[in-house]
Order: structure tokens, then sequence, then C-alpha cells
């Protein structure tokens, strides 16, 4: 097992670098390559959601991501600095009835419908985390 | 992200491409959707088939197309979702809001049924 932890601030500017590496490390540790976005895509939608309930997207708060390599799968833990629980959050599950047409709060029903495994919880400091697993063949 | 704009007839043509990842360009989509209808034009097909990354600010957007159109009386109606995008649409049930098409001919056609 290998670790790599990143430390971003909660700014929208670090996503798409973000997104990159995402795809670079599942591309690395063998993410089936029509899989990649969407791999992409559930981490960063808890990282924003870390930002934004967590962090209040305050720039000077950060979203900590360690990524673990297994052999038959790979582990984020993202943690903030919050302790939002996630069926507080507005708009947590606009897919049902009229919040079908809310225009946010979509984020963690995409991560946890596109990932295999999507868990809340808190980290050792007692602050929200997430852990997504996304199973390698 | 790139936005390009192109009239057909009474339809705004709204192409996409690149990667909607979130941030201030999207006000610029919003911006788009409320300029049409500011020019009385409510028919917008939005292309997105050259968009590469799509996440759920990229849906809000477009359901905020939705709404700022169909208030309007008009609509907003999608062309070229990747299979990605199709399958986010589904996801969030979105797909149950917006009328889909491949072919722009016939989603022209379509506003005018």
């Amino acid at each position: 097992m290998r670790t790599i932890e990143i430390r971003l601030p909660s700014e929208l500017s670090v996503l798409e670098p973000l997104q990159l590496f995402v795809e670079s490390i599942g591309k690395y540790v063998g993410v089936e390559e029509d899989e990649l976005s969407s791999l992409s895509v559930a981490v960063i939608e808890l990282v924003k959601n870390g930002m934004e309930h967590g962090n209040g997207n305050d720039p000077e708060k950060i979203v900590t991501i360690s990524i673990d390599t297994f052999q038959s799968r790979i582990r984020f833990h993202i943690d903030d600095e919050g302790i939002w629980e996630p069926d507080m959050a507005p708009g947590f599950d606009p897919g049902e009835g009229e919040e079908l047409l809310s225009c946010r709060g979509r984020g963690v029903l995409i991560a946890r419908n596109l990932a295999k495994w999507v868990e809340f919880g808190l980290s050792p400091k007692g602050k929200t985390r997430v852990t997504l697993i996304w199973p390698l063949n | 992200m790139k936005i390009k704009e192109e009239m057909k007839g009474d339809v705004l043509i709204v192409s996409l491409s690149g990667k909607v990842i979130g941030g201030p360009e999207l006000m610029d989509v919003k911006t788009v959707f409320q300029s049409a209808v500011n020019h009385d034009v409510s028919k917008v097909l939005l292309d997105l088939g050259k968009v590469t990354w799509m996440d759920s600010s990229g849906l809000g957007v477009i359901v905020s197309g939705h709404t700022t159109l169909s208030r309007a009386g008009g609509s907003l109606r999608i062309l070229n979702a990747t299979k990605k995008i199709h399958e986010l649409f589904i996801i969030t049930k979105l797909i149950t809001i917006f009328e889909t098409y491949n072919d722009e001919q016939e989603a022209l056609n379509s506003f005018g049924e």
C-alpha cells in the first residue's frame, strides 16, 4: 500500500488540476480508460461538497485528500474542516419531487451513483471524512 | 470551456466545448440563456457534443436555463449528449425533464411540433 496526500484550498480553481491528477492516478493503478472520468467526477463532487458544506468556501480552509492504493482497489479519504452531516445539507438529494429542478445539490447523489462505495464519517480529528473506494480489475 | 452561439430560424443553438467544471465561466452560460430571453428568443438547443467533462455544476446551469426559458414560454432541449453526460441525466432523473436528440435537424424540427 502507498499513500498520497494532497492539501487543497477551498477554491474552485483547484478543481481542474485535481481532475487531471485523479485521472492520472486512476490510469496508473489500472482504472479502465472509460471509467476515468467517472472516477474524477465522483471525487470532485465530494471535494466540492467539502469545500462548500465543510469549509464554507473559505479559501483559508483546507480539503485534504488521502489516496491509498491496494492490489484490488483505490481508496480516497476526503477530509474537510467542518462537521456537516450530508443529510442536513440543503438539496442533498434533489432527485425526488419538487427538488428535481433545484439548480444545485446533486453532487453527492452523482458521486454515490458513479462510485462503487461512498461513505460519510469522521476523521481522527473529528471532522467530516468521506471515503470513496473504487475497485480495480 | 468555450461557448458558441448560432441562430437557425427562431432557434438559438448554444454549443459548449471543453470541460464544464464549475467556476465563474458557468455564469457566462446563464447569461446566454437570459440574454436570449431578453431578445425574445425562447427556443434554445444546447449542443453538448464537444463537452469533454461535466459534473453537477454543469447540470445546475442547464436546469437554470430550463427554468429561464420555460418561464418565457419556450424550452431548452439537449443535443449530442455524450454517453457520460447522458449517464448524469439518468442518475439525477433530469432525463425525465429534458428532450434529448442526437440529430440537429430532428432537434430543430421538434421545436415546431
